[in-house]
Parts: C-alpha cells; structure tokens; sequence
C-alpha cells in the first residue's frame, strides 16, 4: 500500500530525474493510468520548470543539417497521419454501414452466393464472418471471409479494379496496434487465402478493419501502408 | 532572444501546422535546448540525435501548450529533459567531469523568464533555505541528470543516504513554496 506522501516522493524523484530507468518506465508507465501520481509529477513539474529554464546555459549545436532532418521526420510522420486519417475515414464509413445490420448480412450473404461461398452459407456455421471491402456501399471489390476457429481467411475478388505495376495489399488496423499488420498481397482475379497472426486475439481480429491500400508492386517496403487506402470493411456475421 | 509573447505565437502556429513558423521557432529556440540535452547527455553526438526528437515532439504537440500553465520556454525546456532523461537512463552512463559540479545561479534571467521573476526568485529563495548538500545534490540531479549513484560517489555516502537527503530536501522545498 502506497501512501500518499510515497507517491508524492515517487513524483517527485521522477521529476528531479534520479529514478534509475526501469523505476522511471514504471513510474511513467503508472501515470499513464493512475491519476493521483499523473498529477502529483504535474505538480512537481510545475514546481521546478523555473528552474529548466534557469539553469542552462545557451550552446548553438555544430550541426547545420539539424533543423533540416527534423523537418523531413515531420514530412514522414504527417504523410503516415493522412493515410490514418483515410483509414479512420474508411472505418466510418464501414460503421455506418454496420449500421444497417440486417440489410448489410442480406448483401453480404448475397455476395457470398454469387461467389460461390454455397456451402459456407448452408453450413450455417456461427464461426464464420464476413467482410466486404469496398469504397462506397455500391461497390463492393474484396469479400473477405474469415473462419473463427480455425483463424483461416480467404479474400475473393469481387470488382476489384487491376492496375498495372501495382498491387493490393491487405492490412488488419485496430486501435490496440501501433501500425496495421499486412495480411499479404490481394490479387484482382484469384482469391487469397492467409491466416490471422496468431498473436492476435479474437477480440482483436474480430473488431478489426480490413483495409486495402494500393502498393508498389511486390507490396509496401515499409511495413506500413505506403499508398492510397481505397477499400476497407469490417466483420459481421455470415448467417444469422 | 524573443519574449514569451513572441513564442507563444509561434507555438500557437505551429499547432496549425505552419512549417515556417516551427522553422522560426527552432532558430529562436534551439541553443537553449541544445544546452539542455548537452548538458544531460554530456556527448555532443547524442544530444544533437535528442535534440531532433525533441523538435518532432514540439512538432507534435505543440496543440497541448497552454500559455496559462506555463512560459512557452518552459514549456519546450522541460519536453527537452525529459527527452533526455529518458535517453540517459537507458544507456550506459557517461561519467561527470568534474567542473559539472559547479553551481551558478547568478540571478541574470535569461528574457523569456523576466516576466516570472518573482516565481523564479521564490524558488530560489526557497533553495537557499535548504542545507547546502540538500540544495547541491537537488541541483545536480535536476540539471545534469546526476543519478544516485553519481551523488553517493560524489558524497562519499550510501546510496540510501542520497536517497533520504534528496526525499527530505524535496519535501522542505514543498513546503516552503507552499503548494
């Protein structure tokens, strides 16, 4: 049990800087959650920012490419944001469709038929769920189907557009992971099967979107989604 | 040097994603937290890398600054130790040259601090009321990053003695501001 004054001496030490660095991960770590100590290192920030301020001499760095390296990591991280902010755009649209839960099931079981998913559908099989990505409600350009139980996926191409020299590649994006995860690379005629990492909990996949971006051919270099995300769906049922 | 107005308006700016004013903004700025980051990092190399991430964390946050709580100097200065605090700590430590150990606080406030002259002199005054190797030890570690270990060497006493001169030094300073 900490007392009220420990946690003011923890805040207190970690803002004077002599915690050794796994007390300081920790202590940063707990005030992530923990309201009492967040406030308590504000308050000691508070304190002694005069002090920052006074204490340190004037030095100009040697480097003269210093401000033109932050200045390209700024270019790097805004471009990141705006394919974000695509996907988080894409993510809505994918709500609002959600929405409409019970006309949603109807074309993606339609879908499914027309594609020949028969037997998944018949089957009845409360494991398996459906995706279908897409720009706008009307048209769809990637079924993806997953099985719960045994974590298989397999994309179908619906009306995907082909582009030459490029290629579709898959991402799984949630809010718990710091960058979507590829899935692998889609292809315009022939369906894809992978499976979800096994890191990943159901909760996890489940709550996903499934977003395709547009790539270099051979995929992104990154390990993040380098080009326009055009499609993007998120699970729901595939019988009900 | 520029006032505080003067940088709260470039913040301000910056928040809005105006390139040239974050360009301004580290011209004005960057000595003083180059001096910061060398000063903890103490390796010329290293601070200049800390000194990056510490604009791209300006970059990024600069829509957090809220000019009531605190001078935009202030502000960037202590975004800049914890930088380098958080560095510091996860590499192997560099050892102390010795005139690290001389403390001036001549009471020459650099300009953007004019304005909270009388918070600073409170704060100093309080310093001065602590015991001279309570106020040494609070100084060394909270301007150079000195660890524990390097004020129980420095000192020439257990690690646990540092620890309980610093804890008491910090309550008594507390006290004494009254908040």
């Amino acid at each position: 049990m900490t007392t009220e004054d420990d946690i003011d001496a923890l805040a207190a030490e970690y803002v004077l800087g002599t915690l050794n660095g796994a007390e300081r991960d920790s202590v940063a770590a707990r005030a992530q959650s923990d309201e009492v100590l967040a406030r308590a290192i504000a308050d000691w920030e508070g304190r002694l920012s005069q002090l920052a301020t006074a204490l340190y001499p004037e030095v100009e760095p040697e480097r003269a490419d210093l401000l033109s390296r932050v200045n390209e990591r700024i270019d790097k991280l805004d471009a990141n944001r705006s394919g974000n902010a695509q996907i988080v755009r894409l993510q809505r649209s994918a709500m609002r469709w959600r929405a409409g839960a019970i006309a949603m099931t109807a074309m993606a079981a339609s879908l499914a038929i027309v594609l020949g998913l028969r037997e998944v559908m018949w089957r009845q099989v409360p494991t398996t769920y459906v995706a279908v990505l897409q720009q706008d409600d009307m048209s769809p350009a990637f079924l993806l189907s997953i099985d719960t139980s045994t974590r298989n996926v397999i994309v179908r191409p619906v009306s995907a557009p082909a582009e030459r020299g490029k290629n579709f590649e898959l991402w799984l994006v949630h809010s718990s992971l710091k960058t979507p995860r590829s899935l692998g690379l889609l292809s315009d005629k022939v369906p894809m099967q992978t499976e979800i990492y096994s890191d990943l909990d159901k909760a996890t996949f489940m709550d996903a979107t499934y977003a395709v971006s547009v790539e270099p051919e051979g995929g992104s270099k990154t390990g993040a989604p380098t080009g326009p995300v055009i499609f993007a769906g998120k699970l729901i049922p595939a019988s009900s | 040097m520029s006032t505080a107005h003067d940088l709260s308006r470039l913040l301000e700016r910056v928040a809005q994603g105006d390139r040239q004013a974050f360009n301004k903004l580290y011209a004005r700025t960057s000595a003083k937290l180059f001096g910061v980051t060398l000063r903890i990092l103490r390796r010329r190399e290293i601070a200049e890398e800390a000194l990056q991430d510490v604009y791209v964390r300006i970059w990024e946050k600069a829509s957090d600054f809220r000019p009531g709580d605190s001078s935009p100097i202030t502000w960037m200065v202590i975004i800049a130790r914890n930088r380098s605090l958080d560095i510091m700590r996860r590499t192997t430590e560099q050892p102390l040259p010795d005139d690290y150990f001389e403390i001036r606080c001549d009471g020459n406030l650099p300009l953007e601090l004019v304005e909270q002259r009388e918070e600073v002199n409170r704060l100093l005054g309080c310093l001065e009321e602590l015991e001279a190797q309570k106020r040494e030890m609070i100084l060394l570690a909270y301007r150079d990053g000195a660890t524990r270990e390097e004020l129980a060497k420095r000192y020439e006493c257990p690690l646990s003695t540092v620890k309980t001169r610093l804890r008491r030094g910090l309550a008594t300073l507390k006290e004494c501001l009254g908040k």
